[in-house]
């Protein structure tokens, strides 16, 4: 077997009893494994009856066939699953070192069933299973698991949940290797249901390469090309991802005070130049990843990884909070507790502005840096207003009367880049599979920073085929599992040629964006069954019909009717945003066909 | 009106102007990046390449990009310049 290790590990919590049996290779072929595979895997195992925090749904972790090969960035998985959150197919994947040695334990998946009667952890080493009693490590943070259980960043890693998941926030992180996460959709809650604290795993299997001579020297090209670009060797290992704050702030598309404005005056403050100049310890890299994005910062209180721009965002201009210490503070106290960073913050956002209108009665305010730390406590926790928090904007804004007071997509909490200003990001975050979100297919490259090309950020007609293009090469990135950095320097096609060293399986060019068109109308189909309809793809009111009265983006909404026409006419769907069995057929999907009319 | 932003590797381009803006006379934007490198040599190496404003270097007018550099530019306009820039 090269590259795919050809074995499925599955678990079942309920009997603490566990069976491996082989991966379905043509199933392997056609979806590759991570995001892909994982929702390949979920269509059959859990259908619309089973709700999220049930014991039938199912965690799926996925490697890929590139996993643990050595090729750059080839340290991620992903964890699939039924969200708490919003309803729709989830993947969330996470960088380190935890996929690796996913990777050399011998499997390619591990599927967790069912719900164990109390506290467990589960150690897989070298193949072989077994389930410890977790009872003393329930209710202990991140990282004092982490630590516990021999965290060693080559040989042993550590994947857990804090007290977030454990008290079924749906916002909870999975997090591993103690910093890093597996975030969005709320998968921590999945783990929690389960009474699952831990995953442990140790492995000795190298994966096997069928070509290695050729591999040998896609990897020094693929080293040259990163060197060679001034994204991957540069911008990302010398200003961190922090430093998108003051361009998306001078551009007018920086969410402000949930999304009340489009600038925030407290931008410079928690500015990527200025966490690198004041709090930034060193750089530090995941495995085999030549770029280094990730920062060490240090305040007076924390060292830790992070902040990234997306959680400096959402604890700083959402809450209208300039004060970088704080979210530095609150970045960690996340990572601890085991809490997504966007969705908490953007949730406490949310209560502040139901608070300040006098729809909620709480303490918190807009600008308060004070309350971050104590409200993501309570979330965590589900203490007093925090038992609400913990729960995402949606849901609390819900209670309150107020839905459209929630910034979400299909629940989900976006992240920084306010869509009135960016008009192809709006129709990404609507047309989402898990919910509004950037990383399925980002387009601030094409509308903002140029990247290949820049394009009228404003401009609608045309706009969806860029949109799907995008969402296609992602969800081929996300099933090889690959870091998306890395396809700043390197070609989605080129990755084919890689893929085809590794397994002795030709991928043609062209082959990895059709994998990732495969992959997205499979997830739609999912959720489609779920009962999600075009009713669904769509966006906050106030981002439809207010338009910002300052700045760059002054005068502008989303003109989301349009696109979404014009892209669900690109993708080959019919009017009601349903794949056609003519696409399906096309996709290698036609025996799911009869499934997306039902 | 230019207003450099980003810490660049060597020379930090702020560092450099000594101030976050610098009032510049140009009436396109390639007129005024020619301008501010002729007044902060320094910057060429950052901004320049074989005399063409290098690949990934972001320049926005009031706010709206641009990658053209005959884009017109009055005495009102701010004129903003960033180093190559990823993330999210």
């Amino acid at each position: 077997m090269n590259g795919w290790n050809g074995k499925i590990l599955e678990i079942d919590l309920a009997t603490l009893t566990h069976k491996s049996y082989p991966l379905d290779m043509e199933m392997a072929k056609q979806f590759i494994g991570g995001r892909g595979l994982g929702a390949r895997l979920l269509w059959d195992l859990v259908g619309p009856e089973v709700e999220p925090l049930s014991p039938e749904n199912v965690l799926i972790f996925t490697n890929g066939p590139l996993t643990g090969t050595g090729y750059q960035t080839s340290n991620r998985f992903s964890v699939t699953t039924k969200s708490p959150l919003t309803g729709t197919v989830l993947d969330a994947n996470s960088g380190g070192y935890w996929g690796m040695q996913f990777k050399k334990t011998g499997y390619d998946v591990l599927i967790v069933r069912g719900k164990a009667q109390k506290p467990v952890w589960i150690e897989v080493k070298n193949g072989e299973v077994a389930f410890h009693d977790a009872s003393a490590l329930w209710g202990m943070r991140v990282f004092a698991v982490t630590e516990k259980l021999g965290q060693d960043n080559n040989k042993r890693n550590v994947l857990c949940i804090g007290p977030a998941g454990e008290n079924l926030s749906r916002i909870a992180a999975i997090m591993n290797d103690r910093e890093r996460a597996a975030a969005r959709g709320g998968p921590g809650a999945v783990m929690g249901s389960k009474n699952l604290k831990a995953i442990v795993v140790e492995g000795s299997t190298r994966p096997e390469v069928m070509d290695k001579e050729r591999y040998k020297f896609l990897m020094y090209e693929t080293k040259k090309l990163l060197a060679a670009s001034p994204l991957t060797s540069q911008a990302l290992p010398e200003f961190g991802t922090v430093v998108l704050m003051n361009i998306m702030n001078n551009i007018g598309a920086l969410a402000t005070r949930n999304h009340q404005q489009t600038q925030f005056e407290g931008a410079e403050a928690i500015s990527g130049e200025e966490l690198t100049e004041k709090y930034l310890v060193k750089n530090q890299a995941c495995w085999a990843c030549p770029i280094g994005c990730t920062r060490i910062s240090k305040t007076e209180k924390v060292e830790g990884e992070g902040p990234e721009f997306e959680s400096t965002w959402a604890f700083g201009a959402q809450c209208g909070i300039d004060d970088l210490p704080a979210i530095i503070e609150v970045n960690a106290l996340c990572n601890d507790l085991g809490l997504d960073t966007i969705s908490a913050g953007s949730t406490i956002a949310c209560a502040m502005e139901l608070s300040e209108k006098g729809y909620l009665d709480s303490d918190l305010r807009f600008g308060r840096a004070d309350q971050l730390a104590l409200a993501v406590e309570a979330m965590a926790y589900r203490r007093d207003i925090g038992a609400e928090l913990a729960d995402g904007s949606l849901r609390l804004a819900t209670k309150y009367g107020h839905p459209e007071l929630s910034m979400t997509s299909k629940g989900l909490e976006f992240p920084a880049y306010d869509p009135r200003g960016l008009q192809g990001q709006g129709l990404l975050y609507a047309t989402s599979n898990r919910g509004g979100c950037h990383m399925r297919g980002n387009m601030i490259g094409l509308e903002v920073l140029g990247l290949p090309k820049l394009i009228d950020r404003f401009q609608v007609q045309g706009k969806s085929s860029f949109v799907i293009l995008n969402q296609n090469s992602n969800a081929a990135i996300d099933s090889l599992v690959l870091c998306k950095f890395t396809n700043m320097g390197v070609a989605d096609e080129y990755f084919a040629r890689v893929l085809s060293a590794v397994t002795g399986v030709e991928y043609a060019t062209g082959d990895m964006i059709k994998t990732g068109e495969r992959v997205w109308n499979l997830e739609r189909l999912y959720n489609n069954r779920e009962g999600f309809t075009a009713q669904n793809d769509t966006l906050p009111p106030r981002l439809l019909t207010e338009a910002p009265t300052d700045g760059p983006s002054k005068g502008w909404v989303s003109k989301l009717e349009p696109m979404l026409k014009e892209y669900y006419r690109t993708r080959g769907w019919d009017e009601n945003g349903v794949p056609t069995p003519k696409k399906l057929a096309e996709l290698g999907l036609a025996e799911l066909a009869e499934a997306s009319y039902r | 009106m230019v207003r450099p932003y980003g810490r660049w590797i060597m020379p930090n381009l702020r560092k450099v102007a000594g101030t976050k803006e610098v009032a510049i006379t140009g009436a396109s934007v390639g007129a005024v990046v020619t301008e501010l490198v002729k007044r902060y040599p320094a910057l060429a190496a950052n901004l320049l390449l074989d005399g063409q404003i290098r690949p990934h270097v972001i320049i926005t007018v009031n706010g709206h990009s641009t990658d053209d550099v005959d884009a017109p530019v009055t005495e009102f306009d701010v004129v903003s310049i960033f180093p190559p820039l990823a993330g999210g």
